[in-house]
């Protein structure tokens, strides 16, 4: 790969109290892939996505969006927590919470206006999800709360998208529906980050990889790397899965 | 009415739009008992700054009691850090110890502070009338009254300029960090502007009162409403209302004001988790007895296409087969016959061309799991939805 450096993370480490999560991880992720970050559970995945978009303190190391640091490249960059970190009780309907995704444009003290809601209701449309617009957020499904999330992401506009877990319960056409926009991004020459539990979709959805077990394993294209030794020696046990090439 | 009484219900209803304010955001944010916390432990704050101005409506003093409060909530959250103990044993293990720092002190220095325990717990909303402001040499209305006026403007401005922020960062955390909002600061900036309104409110209607104005309406209003500025505005309304009432119910029982203000905060709360019309009891029971008669009709249909035996559909054995109740039974055939899904033609029980069209694609959803879109197909076919 000849393009550009999007992310770069050196010696990047974390501790929840001064028990490592992340271990020395150094990490360049070109522009333009779509990238899986794979490991078992208390890997650290969600912990790098946070750590890069500045949301934890490392308590070592560095991370650069295209040469400079986070807070100065906000505007490149687009976050999808996970489906489970927010209360979807919360009183608001699926067209505000995607206004949301306007806000960092906007910066402090000024309010969304009709541009900003414009934006906000073609994001909708692009996922699927306009004719839900005024729906209260709990009256949706698992797959239409991580659409609209996803369009929260979409209406920043970003050239990098993190996302964390985006295919957790959600059913099979939404899936499809998501990574068909994941893809059309990154035809855009779009950056995208996924943190993703299905290894068995990896080759399928995905053409760049990281192994990730609080140190990092391996990064590189699915086609080079996504084999049976790395993901024994991310996973612990011996592994073999067919993977198509 | 006379002007005492006037100001008594100005006071209370500008403390309780006050409170309503950031007490909707304390319940969104799943936070209500930080402020039973913070009521109680902004006691040694007041107590020390009213050593210091001998005055209860001094700004020091309201800065000083704000400060407690603050304190408070940094230590709730150092304790809850350390990850022994979880948060809501955090909070009761604080605000006891620095309340009755505060208790200790009005008792160590009775005789030269005009502070009680009683007024502390409960206010003293009756007397706030007789302290004036007298500003040059003209009497513009008691101290309290400009007091909570001055807190009240300073939270609407607040409000206006950082609802967005607000909004964002109780929604969702991540989202609100990644966009440069820092959840820390609006956490702090609300935890302030809660302090100062505690404080600006515990002359008036003391430190148990100042918890329910703060979370009942906001508690009520959530039942009622699917939007954050509806949301508020009920709350505010429902804290009005209660302040109103409230004095003329102490006025009626010559009862105390603030215990009749937080009775009528109850008996708010209690109807609307009544008769909310989505969320409350009655509404969720009813909803809950749609289900099930809707969950047997489709049982029923479901029945009568999989049996062709003239047998399994005469209405005779039906019960038999499915195994109900006889009032049940009769219950979803009448449903059934009224939302024309079947047709009894002596006594033998079929599925009209609606009911057969009707349970096919039902076995089709549920079987390519698509369950969400059976409730819309359900209002397309059946008559007894609006």
């Amino acid at each position: 790969m000849s393009n550009p450096i999007a992310i770069k993370v050196d010696d990047l480490t974390v501790a929840y109290n001064y028990k490592p999560v992340l271990w020395d991880i150094d990490l360049e992720i070109p522009e333009g892939v779509l990238m899986a970050i794979v490991g078992p559970n208390g890997a650290g995945k969600s912990t790098l996505i946070k750590s890069i978009l500045g949301i934890l303190k490392p308590i070592a190391g560095s991370v650069s969006i295209y040469g400079k640091p986070y807070k100065k490249q906000r505007d490149l960059v687009a976050y999808v927590p996970q489906k489970g970190s927010v209360d979807w009780d919360f009183p608001t309907t699926a067209l505000d919470v995607v206004t949301m995704g306007t806000y960092g444009a906007l910066g402090w003290i000024k309010r969304p206006g009709q541009k900003e809601k414009k934006a906000a209701l073609e994001a909708l449309e692009k996922v699927g999800m306009l004719p839900f617009k005024g729906r209260q957020i709990s009256q949706l499904s698992g797959g239409q709360q991580q659409r609209i999330f996803l369009a929260r992401a979409l209406v920043q506009n970003a050239s990098i998208y993190f996302m964390d877990e985006p295919f957790q319960g959600v059913d099979a056409t939404t899936e499809i529906a998501i990574i068909n926009i994941l893809k059309e991004l990154r035809k855009a020459g779009k950056t995208v980050v996924v943190v993703h539990h299905d290894l068995q979709t990896v080759p399928e959805y995905f053409d760049w990889v990281t192994f990730l077990n609080v140190k990092k394993i391996a990064t590189g294209a699915v086609k080079d790397i996504f084999n049976d030794d790395n993901l024994t020696k991310t996973y612990g046990i011996n592994f073999k899965v067919s993977v198509n090439k | 009415m006379n002007n005492a009484q006037v100001e008594i219900q100005l006071i209370a209803s500008l403390v309780a739009i006050a409170c309503a304010i950031p007490g909707t955001f304390l319940v969104l944010r799943k936070m209500a008992m930080i402020s039973d916390a913070i009521s109680h432990s902004i006691l040694p704050g007041i107590v020390i700054g009213f050593f210091i101005t001998q005055d209860l409506n001094s700004p020091i003093l309201i800065l000083l009691a704000a400060l407690t409060g603050i304190i408070t909530v940094v230590l709730v959250e150092y304790i809850q850090k350390t990850g022994l103990v979880k948060e809501d044993t955090a909070i009761g293990l604080v605000f006891p110890i620095l309340f009755s720092i505060g208790v200790i002190m009005i008792a160590k220095n009775a005789n030269d502070v005009h502070l009680d325990i009683d007024a502390v717990l409960l206010g003293e909303l009756a007397f706030t009338p007789f302290d004036r402001l007298i500003w040059f040499g003209t009497d513009v209305g008691p101290k309290s009254l400009w007091l909570i006026g001055g807190i009240l403007v300073l939270t609407l401005v607040l409000l206006f300029a950082f609802f967005k922020e607000l909004k964002v960062s109780t929604f969702d955390e991540g989202l609100s960090a990644s966009l440069g909002f820092s959840p820390i600061l609006i956490h702090y900036g609300l935890m302030s502007v809660s302090s100062v309104t505690t404080v600006g409110a515990f002359e008036a209607v003391g430190a148990i009162l100042v918890v329910a104005l703060m979370i009942a309406p906001a508690a009520s209003a959530y039942l009622l409403t699917t939007n954050l500025k509806k949301m508020l505005l009920l709350a505010v309304g429902f804290g009005v209302f209660s302040a109103i009432s409230g004095y003329w119910l102490a006025h009626t029982l010559d009862a105390s004001i603030a215990g009749s203000i937080t009775t009528m905060l109850g008996l708010v709360f209690l109807l609307v988790y009544l008769f909310a019309p989505s969320k409350g009891v009655i509404a969720v029971l009813y909803r809950e007895k749609q289900q099930r008669t809707e969950v047997s009709l489709l049982t029923f249909l479901l029945h009568l296409k999989n049996h062709d035996e003239l047998e399994e559909r005469h209405v005779n054995h039906l019960r038999e087969h499915i195994n109900w109740q006889k009032v049940r039974a009769k219950s979803v055939l009448d449903l059934a016959l009224k939302n024309n899904m079947i047709v009894i033609n002596k006594n033998i029980v079929s599925l009209t061309e609606k009911g057969n069209t009707f349970t096919t694609k039902a076995i089709d959803y549920i079987i390519t799991n698509k369950d969400a879109q059976i409730e819309d197909m359900k209002d397309d076919f059946f008559l007894f939805r609006g």
